[in-house]
């Protein structure tokens, strides 16, 4: 009985937490709407935040996953410059040369790319579980060494001029959605399937919930986290593809700033910092606010320095107002419970 | 009782430094060796000094963030903190037209300035008891947006004078063989009278002993009748103002106030607290090792063009370091628990 209704309110806290942030979602559409219609409220806004959202949402979903373990992935624009930067090269290398098949390259390219943020989660992965590095440490210590290594090979510079046929991937619409748009649908069904459907996926919640816990009920803790870091890799190498496929270049220093938006929108989107409770929807949807924010602040020319301010002030207000609304439902509980027994 | 004979056999081993310290020596060793024998221009008194020069004012921030690591937390605001409080420091001292050489004024004013900084910290931290990460990394985007936004986002060239002028204050100046002037800052001095100090202050004050205590088991410290909160708040804001005086000393010695420097390099101070073997758990941590972290770190930033490896690489070279610093350090903890509960198992 107990567990029943831990889950339940477990679920009702997540509808509670998504009702919030639809709400939050509206009065920033609002608000907007009503400041800056004429720049804000056109579809041209809406289609470029629908190419804007994809890359952050998939960074931001990286740093979920390690979330929901109660861990934490600091190197996911790292790993996303990296792969995308091993694409860029391959492409630049091998397509401009002429001859050869374009669309085959562009496609070992991608899966090059994919294949090392995956290594590179993989290496996380290894250093977290095998080793037992705090995820704090591992991952900062792997961010300055993936973004070291992606400066080491180009000398710092980044790489420009990609192929048309692979730009048009991250521009291009399919049935009116924009293509990374549709990228990020993908994958974010496809995170939301590992989290709810899949063994391994439901056991990284149990151990972010207490890894104690998760240890003594035999899970295999090192497995969750290997697999844990390992996909926020691959997501982030999605996001890299994207970038680079939007901006037709690779860059080892871009969106260093990244980190913190990442995990604003994470938190944002209603994870629990401390591991055990996160929606995929949730976070998608605290990027879309956060992305309507950065647009509304530039139709009303503000510089992107306030947007950074209003960033950390919304991380600390959102973590301000759940750890109190956390303790008013305990207190709350436990004033219950003497009446229920 | 158990966890007392690893200390204790830790404490014997204080006479010569801890094992950490004494691979850090080495390696500093055979790294200086390695650079002077593939390059001998290394070889020089200008080396060591200049070593210290660009070590000087990482070490005062590694010093307020081992505080913060012992304590159990970590804190990535540091960097902004010190920029914004010098920057905001020049910014009032040119507005009141106070362009002095005072080098006083400029450094109680960073340091208050970076104490209130510290304190919206210590506020989260302490007092809404949100997690030191995500709380500093909050507070890193609003002072970084609050400085560039409302105080200032061009950089000064014409700093107040006695800031400029300290720039230049040297210590010992020696003619090198190679013609060059070969300059150790004075700044060394109250940089080694402040390690000194914050070191007294961890092992001998009640604070420090609290610090210490929070950051082995905060619970504990609690149960025991510490106040952890209070100490907590206080952390903060001492390791606000010293960062304060950090960033203010920085833009003297670069004889500029740009507000979008610092930003980043917390990674490469924290980088040199763990690898001097402050634990990021919490409870251990020693001054003597964080300031060897930061000199082994600067050694490796400033010398590997010596070496031959191109600078462009140099960031890599960092991040392996500080990998092969918390794997080791990884390491050694789980078999230092090993250890214990061997212990343990034999007393019981």
């Amino acid at each position: 009985m107990k567990d029943i209704s831990r889950d339940l309110t477990r679920r009702l806290l997540g509808d509670r937490k998504l009702t919030q942030l639809v709400v939050v979602a509206l009065v920033v559409f609002l608000t907007f709407s009503i400041l800056v219609p004429d720049l804000f409220l056109t579809p041209r806004n809406f289609v470029s935040m629908a190419f804007q959202i994809p890359e952050i949402a998939l960074l931001a979903l990286g740093v979920m996953l390690a979330m929901l373990t109660a861990g934490i992935d600091l190197s996911v624009v790292s790993m996303s410059n990296l792969a995308a930067l091993s694409t860029a090269y391959l492409l630049v290398t091998q397509v401009t040369e002429g001859g050869g098949n374009v669309y085959l390259w562009i496609v070992i390219a991608i899966v090059i790319g994919i294949v090392v943020g995956l290594i590179s989660g993989l290496a996380n992965g290894a250093i977290i579980a095998g080793v037992g590095v705090t995820p704090i440490l591992a991952t900062l210590a792997t961010l300055t060494l993936y973004n070291g290594i992606a400066v080491g090979i180009r000398n710092g510079q980044s790489i420009i001029g990609l192929p048309p046929e692979f730009t048009a991937i991250g521009n291009g619409s399919f049935l009116g959605i924009p293509i990374p748009m549709i990228i990020l649908l993908v994958a974010g069904a496809g995170v939301a399937l590992y989290i709810n459907k899949t063994g391994l996926g439901m056991q990284s919640v149990l151990v972010g919930a207490n890894q104690e816990a998760a240890t003594y009920s035999a899970i295999g803790v090192k497995k969750v986290l290997l697999m844990t870091y390992t996909l926020s890799g691959g997501l982030s190498a999605l996001a890299g593809l994207i970038i680079a496929s939007r901006s037709a270049s690779a860059n080892p220093d871009y969106g260093s700033s990244y980190v913190l938006l990442a995990i604003v929108i994470v938190v944002l989107g209603g994870v629990n910092p401390y591991g055990g409770f996160g929606t995929v929807t949730g976070v998608i949807l605290a990027t879309a606010v956060l992305q309507m924010v950065a647009s509304g602040f530039n139709a009303l020319r503000f510089s992107q320095f306030f947007y950074q301010l209003a960033q950390g002030f919304v991380l600390i207000a959102v973590m301000i107002l759940n750890t109190y609304v956390d303790k008013r439902r305990m207190r709350a509980k436990k004033d219950k419970a003497p009446q229920e027994s | 009782m158990s966890y007392i004979t690893p200390i204790s056999k830790r404490k014997g081993l204080h006479l010569f430094g801890s094992p950490n310290e004494i691979f850090l020596i080495i390696a500093i060793a055979v790294l200086s060796l390695v650079i002077g024998f593939s390059n001998s221009v290394f070889f020089s008194i200008a080396t060591p000094f200049d070593l210290l020069r660009s070590s000087l004012i990482e070490i005062l921030f590694a010093l307020g963030l081992l505080i913060v690591l012992v304590s159990g937390g970590i804190d990535i605001s540091f960097p902004i903190v010190g920029i914004f409080a010098g920057y905001t420091t020049v910014v009032i001292m040119l507005n009141l037209g106070l362009d002095t050489y005072s080098l006083w004024i400029p450094l109680v004013l960073a340091a208050i300035v970076g104490a209130i900084l510290g304190s919206v910290n210590a506020l989260l931290i302490a007092g809404f008891g949100l997690p030191t990460l995500i709380a500093t990394l909050g507070t890193t985007g609003m002072f970084r947006g609050f400085l560039l936004s409302y105080i200032g986002s061009v950089y000064i060239a014409n700093i107040p004078l006695g800031l400029d002028e300290f720039s230049t204050a040297d210590l010992i100046s020696v003619q090198t063989s190679s013609g060059t002037l070969a300059r150790l800052h004075v700044l060394v001095i109250p940089v080694l009278i402040l390690a000194v100090a914050i070191a007294f202050m961890m092992r001998r004050t009640m604070f420090g002993r609290t610090v210490f205590a929070i950051g082995g088991n905060e619970e504990s410290a609690r149960r025991m009748g510490m106040a952890v909160r209070w100490t907590k708040a206080r952390i903060y804001i001492l390791v606000g103002a010293l960062s304060g005086v950090a960033g203010i000393l920085y833009i003297s010695l670069q004889r500029k106030a740009d507000p979008y420097d610092l930003a980043g390099t917390e990674l490469e101070i924290i980088a040199a607290v763990v690898l001097g073997g402050a634990s990021i758990m919490g409870g251990y941590g020693t001054v003597t090792g964080t300031i060897l972290g930061v000199l082994l770190i600067n050694l490796i930033k400033d010398n590997l063009i010596l070496l031959g490896i191109p600078g462009s690489w140099q960031r890599a070279a960092i991040g392996l370091m500080l990998l092969i610093g918390v794997i080791s350090q990884a390491i050694s903890d789980k078999r230092r628990a090993k250890q214990a509960t061997v212990i343990e198992e034999d007393a019981s």
